[in-house]
């Protein structure tokens, strides 16, 4: 993909760091050019190659993301009943009947719980546990480590775990409720519609907080050590050094673990698909679960792809509208 | 030498070449419990006996991910790289669902080619035809019946013996409740489990006729006559009889309960033997009995075609797949099937001289030559069928009354095409 260098080479090679120097191009404005080294790759050569290196990315891109964003799209304007069959254009029907599917709406509703339990017990234990071991000296690989293992187990075993923790008869956790002498406080956990959405999300947010505590040990090891120093100068205590220091200094970690943990809770399926498949009467049923039964089980393609789009579109808000809250919070 | 070895050589790649040429792999999907060594060792006989009978070709089983109810089927077959030829749950309601995907090939031509409309009752060939105006897009592999399994030492130990009326049927699991134990247990997590129960109680307070009626659309799911059965549900779960907790258990968690004999009874069918033989239950300690009713002749168990048969359009292997139904419908291979100790239902034709392997079976079969009510699981069209297991399920945790429940499932089956 190299060609023969020519006098008055338009741009820089990818890893020349040479700044350019004008050259002479019969009368015409000086173009940027660079030093002549060994190896170069003039403009046209540069743009194939990137080009040809990028091209498998691309495809892959396009017929992986891309298409199926299309095609997402065109179904959401169709009625189709599976890929097998002939699509009709419907206009904005499947939106219509979306809008008047109360499931949707309930979904939807499930969806924001969903999104807030998992902020605050996945990212608020990540926080707290990354505050606990990050004062260990000895044994903080150790729970480091441990604290990270259910984050490696699968979301569909971490359910099928969780499902056998909550049964009601043989469960771990009655039992254990009912051998301490707090029988009084058994439940259903998966059958109580107050309780069953919660009651997901813990086992959901055990699989997750893992990561969290890591992105914030991390953020944690990043503050200056001087500002707890000056800290206790001033006199303060360990409250107020986890106020004044601690939480201003994890900020940006923060707004990036919330941010993938709101996006983490927007993706919540396959816990709910395992444990509950989205009832007792649809009392945990999520955007996702609801697009899978419609798509899979009842085979209303244009629905569901309605869904997707809502959505996608969710995410972006509140991710973009997140991010705007922390930025002037910021200034 | 080396000329000999270079021809040698040459000559094994040609055979192995031309073997790999006529080659060719069937791949299965099912059966369910592929994983039990009892049921396995049936299949890899039944797949060794094929493949002797068609040289050249190799059987795979894939164990099914689900079935068409939680959509497994249907990404399977849109996977393109799928099974080509599909053992699952069926009936009209599930099979409407992979039909209008067109996802499934129509076999009508097939019964009569094939001679398959001799090889299943008369009465179940007229019920297929009946369904999709004239078109049958599947082959019944086995039939279910759906009604009360007991534990035979526990009733003999209390006195307690399945009653031939609804009202001792309350005041038998008003006995057990006051024992401390489960009177029945359900696991509608599992949306099959749910339907189980519910068409026991359907037929039971409503009987055949109606049910029928209901799902040909002749009568409402919401009249009076229909949701009798939604509401002896919910007046069972009022009496702590079928307690609210169990809305969160699924088929396993509810069979454990009832394995341990901490539940008295659970509806369930013939294929309940394996769920047992899996536990390590006893099967020779478990009784069979249709749910009461007050109406005459309406105890009986409820079921219809439980699993069958179906060729994906997409099949890599359309014409070995229809060789394959031809020979699980032979006489050799059913009757192999019936006779063997994983046997785990009602084969689709009469097999004269059958021997029923285990005593729970023995009765399930005497029980279900009496007439077998519907399981609307199997009856009701695919887009209502969510609507009705939530309902179940509405009905089990106590957030909804019968009737509410039956109207919901009307305004769906309203919707319905």
């Amino acid at each position: 993909m190299v060609s023969p260098e020519t006098p008055g080479s338009k741009v820089m090679g990818p890893l020349s760091t040479t700044p350019a120097v004008a050259g002479h191009t019969g009368g015409k404005p000086a173009r940027m050019s660079r030093p002549r080294t060994a190896g170069s790759i003039p403009a046209d050569g540069d743009a194939r190659t990137a080009f040809w290196l990028m091209a498998p990315a691309l495809a892959l891109y396009a017929v992986f993301t891309l298409l199926p964003i299309v095609a997402t799209f065109w179904l959401s304007f169709n009625s189709s009943a599976g890929f097998n069959t002939s699509a009709s254009f419907v206009g904005v029907g499947n939106y219509a009947k979306a809008a008047q599917d109360p499931i949707v709406w309930k979904s939807l509703v499930h969806t924001f719980i969903w999104l807030a339990y998992h902020v605050v017990m996945a990212g608020g234990l990540g926080l707290l546990l990354a505050l606990a071991v990050s004062r260990l000296r000895i044994t903080q690989v150790f729970f480091r480590t441990a604290f990270f293992l259910p984050h490696l187990v699968s979301l569909a075993v971490v359910g099928v775990i969780w499902a056998n923790i909550y049964d009601p008869f043989f469960g771990l956790l009655n039992t254990a409720l009912t051998r301490i002498g707090l029988g009084a406080f058994t439940q259903g956990w998966l059958s109580d519609p107050a309780l069953v959405l919660f009651s997901v999300n813990v086992a959901s947010s055990w699989q997750g907080f893992g990561l969290y505590m890591l992105l914030f040990i991390a953020g944690l090891q990043n503050i200056d050590r001087s500002l707890y120093d000056a800290a206790e100068v001033d006199g303060a205590n360990a409250l107020q050094k986890l106020i004044y220091v601690t939480l201003p200094g994890l900020r940006e970690v923060m707004t990036f673990v919330v941010s993938l943990a709101m996006i983490n809770g927007l993706k919540g399926f396959a816990t709910v698909f395992v444990m509950t498949n989205g009832g007792p009467f649809y009392q945990s049923e999520l955007i996702t679960t609801y697009i899978y039964r419609l798509a899979f089980q009842s085979q209303d393609h244009g629905l569901a792809a309605v869904l997707c789009i809502l959505l996608s579109l969710l995410a972006i808000v509140i991710t973009i509208v997140f991010n705007r809250w922390r930025a002037r919070l910021s200034r | 030498m080396l000329k000999f070895l270079a021809r040698g050589t040459a000559l094994a790649a040609m055979i192995a070449a031309s073997s790999l040429a006529h080659a060719e792999t069937l791949k299965m999907w099912g059966p369910e419990q592929i994983t039990e060594p009892l049921v396995a060792q049936l299949w890899n006989g039944i797949k060794a006996d094929f493949e002797k009978a068609n040289p050249g070709v190799t059987v795979e089983f894939m164990p099914p991910t689900g079935t068409i109810s939680n959509g497994a089927v249907q990404a399977a077959i849109q996977s393109d790289v799928g099974p080509d030829v599909i053992l699952t749950n069926s009936g009209i309601g599930r099979i409407s669902v992979v039909k209008n995907a067109k996802q499934v090939m129509p076999l009508t031509e097939q019964y009569e080619k094939r001679g398959w409309k001799d090889k299943i009752y008369p009465w179940l060939y007229t019920e297929l035809k009946g369904q999709f105006g004239g078109e049958i897009y599947e082959v019944p592999d086995g039939l279910d019946a759906l009604g009360i399994w007991y534990h035979k030492d526990l009733f003999a130990q209390a006195g307690w013996k399945i009653p031939a009326t609804w009202a001792e049927f309350e005041t038998l699991m008003k006995s057990i409740r006051d024992t401390g134990l489960q009177p029945i247990a359900i696991g509608p997590r599992t949306t099959g489990s749910a339907g189980h129960l519910f068409g026991n109680l359907m037929q039971s307070a409503s009987g055949k006729d109606v049910v029928g009626k209901a799902l040909r659309r002749e009568i409402a799911w919401d009249d009076p006559s229909v949701a009798a059965g939604a509401i002896r549900l919910q007046k069972l779960v009022e009496a702590g009889y079928i307690k609210k907790e169990m809305a969160g258990l699924d088929l396993d968690g509810a069979s454990r309960l009832w394995f341990n004999k901490r539940a008295a009874m659970f509806v369930a069918g013939p294929w309940f033997t394996a769920n047992a033989r899996k536990a390590g239950y006893d099967l020779a300690n478990a009784g069979y009995a249709p749910m009461p009713s007050d109406i005459k002749g309406a105890a009986m168990p409820t079921g219809g075609v439980g699993w069958s048969w179906l060729v994906p359009v997409n099949s890599k292997q359309p014409e070995l797949a229809m060789k394959w139904i031809d020979f699980m419908l032979s006489d050799a291979v059913m009757k192999k099937r019936a006779q063997d100790p994983a046997s785990t239902m009602i084969y689709p034709r009469e097999i004269p001289g059958l021997e029923p392997p285990t005593p729970v079976l023995k009765a399930i079969f005497a029980t279900a030559a009496g007439g077998v009510g519907y399981n609307p699981s199997v009856y009701l069209p695919g887009t209502v069928l969510d609507t009705y297991f939530q309902v179940i399920q509405g009905l089990i945790s106590g957030q909804i009354g019968g009737e509410d429940g039956m109207k919901q499932l009307q305004a769906k089956m309203a919707e319905a095409k």
